[in-house]
């Protein structure tokens, strides 16, 4: 039944029609969580002893930093899907979420820059998070200009799914660089196996924030991969029956 | 032994490809004191650092026509329908690339340490650092020619540049290590637990995209 | 918890300093979002005004 599943879900055909029901429900939900737990955040919880209200900030570099490296986790699974299995809608997903992994990861970069002024006095540091941050950023430009550089699709799809699988071992990179190396960033405030490192009446603001961006950000993915099928499958019949 | 044979004699005969990049770094390192005031404190603050990145980028250069001129004349092609498996010959390319540029650029790396820090101890910890730099250095850069490989080297370097940042992140903290005597072996572990790693799976990845491009 | 944690709106923006940065960023991430947003839908637009066109 499984199997069935997602045979009928991989074709783009049928992953178009549905989350074109789907797309506006999520994306209206993830707009209002995200803004009002940014209003929550913003607004309504009490400035921190040591940072004063700069902290404020974690509530938009936060969540882009997570979906950096997920987002880039999740081309990493899509590329290995479509290398092993050869669905095409993998290789869809993959060209359709590098640019949006882009941006969160300039988010991510230029709202940490900002925070570090008031906070470690300095918007740069050569550090193990914000270099290999960079280096992620880097990677996801590197990913779009190869896509773009090939008249060949399908040649371009492989050859992106390879260097995506090739270039995921700097995501426990960035993600332990922290631990690993002492460094001006601060470490993990959230983590799977310990207590959270920060208040309550910052912490669900905060969940919220991750929740609604993440929310916004599978939108965007949606709408993007909905680009990327027209493009590709134009010349397919069911496509006049969407347009 | 047949094809590592044939490899260095292919190599061997383009004098330009593996003496250019010996000569870019040798160039680099002699260039480095000269942009500097010469004493020996300034002289040492640089030199580790630019000594790691004229390696990365000798073996950029090492690796500017590694497929070219076998993917224009159609001899690519060849070798893959060949009985032996293209990894390995990707992986023998390689070896024989490393063992023509990458060992006399870190023998070279040892002279140019030895000549600045006058540190004989530093300076042969920095051989086996400089050897596996070399070889995983060269892995990537085949990598991202692999990738680009009917686009002109330039693209495929720059592709893959970011994944060489963690070696070099790895190569100033044990600069840092060795200088303060603590736990350097744990970064020559790394380094080579990376190093086996690339070794296998670097050879085999190219074999599929190069498959990817000529199908 | 929700409590006002500023006496006016005129603090809530000043934020004792730290408003320029926190407002800046706030405005980046919307920018951004709100771009991606408005180019994937024109960009669908363009191609279903193409595509029946060319129909």
């Amino acid at each position: 039944m499984i199997k069935k599943f997602i045979h009928q879900f991989a074709s783009p055909k049928t992953y178009l029609f549905q989350v074109e029901r789907a797309y506006k429900l999520i994306l209206y939900f993830s707009i209002a969580v995200y803004i009002g737990s940014l209003i929550w955040g913003l607004l309504f919880t009490q400035e921190d002893f040591v940072q004063g209200n700069s902290y404020r900030i974690i509530y938009l570099h936060v969540p882009a930093s997570f979906l950096s490296q997920s987002l880039y986790m999740s081309m990493a699974v899509a590329s290995f899907v479509y290398l092993v299995w050869r669905v095409k809608l993998a290789a869809y997903l993959v060209i359709s979420i590098a640019p949006i992994g882009a941006m969160t990861t300039f988010i991510a970069l230029t709202s940490g820059s900002i925070w570090g002024i008031p906070t470690w006095g300095t918007w740069w540091q050569w550090d193990a998070r914000i270099t290999s941050t960079l280096i992620l950023f880097i990677m996801y430009l590197g990913l779009i200009s190869l896509h773009s550089s090939f008249s060949n699709y399908e040649r371009a799809d492989k050859l992106l799914s390879w260097l995506v699988i090739v270039g995921a071992i700097n995501i426990p990179i960035i993600k332990k660089s922290v631990d690993w190396w002492s460094t001006l960033h601060q470490p993990a405030s959230i983590t799977l196996t310990n207590k959270p490192a920060i208040d309550p009446s910052m912490l669900y603001p905060l969940l919220g924030s991750i929740i609604g961006f993440f929310g916004i950000i599978i939108s965007l993915v949606i709408i993007s991969s909905k680009y990327q099928i027209l493009l590709r499958e134009k010349n397919k019949s069911w496509i006049k029956e969407y347009v | 032994m047949k094809l590592l044979s044939l490899e260095l004699l292919k190599l061997k005969k383009k004098t330009r490809s593996w003496l250019g990049p010996i000569l870019v770094f040798w160039l680099i390192m002699i260039a480095y004191p000269l942009t500097i005031e010469v004493s020996s404190e300034s002289m040492e603050i640089g030199f580790f650092s630019v000594l790691w990145i004229s390696i990365l980028l000798s073996m950029m250069f090492a690796t500017e026509d590694i497929f070219t001129e076998d993917y224009n004349d159609g001899s690519l092609e060849q070798t893959l329908i060949n009985e032996t498996s293209f990894a390995y010959q990707v992986g023998a390319k390689v070896l024989i690339h490393w063992l023509l540029i990458g060992i006399p650029i870190s023998i070279l790396s040892f002279i140019f340490s030895l000549g600045t820090t006058g540190d004989m101890v530093l300076s042969f910890l920095i051989l086996p650092f400089a050897i596996m730099s070399s070889y995983i250095f060269l892995n990537l850069f085949v990598l991202g020619n692999a990738l680009s490989l009917n686009k002109g080297s330039v693209l495929g370097a720059i592709i893959t540049l970011p994944l060489t940042l963690p070696i070099l992140i790895v190569l100033g903290k044990s600069i840092t290590a060795i200088q303060l005597d603590i736990n350097y072996l744990g970064f020559i572990f790394l380094l080579l637990g990376s190093l086996s790693i690339i070794i296998v799976s670097v050879p085999l990845i190219v074999s599929y995209i190069i498959r990817a491009h000529l199908e | 918890m929700f409590d006002f944690a500023f006496n006016s709106f005129h603090e809530a923006i000043y934020m004792n300093g730290h408003g320029i940065y926190v407002w800046t960023v706030v405005a980046i991430v919307m920018i951004c979002l709100i771009y991606f947003f408005m180019r994937y839908n024109l960009k669908i637009k363009k191609f279903k005004k193409k595509f029946n066109e060319s129909d």
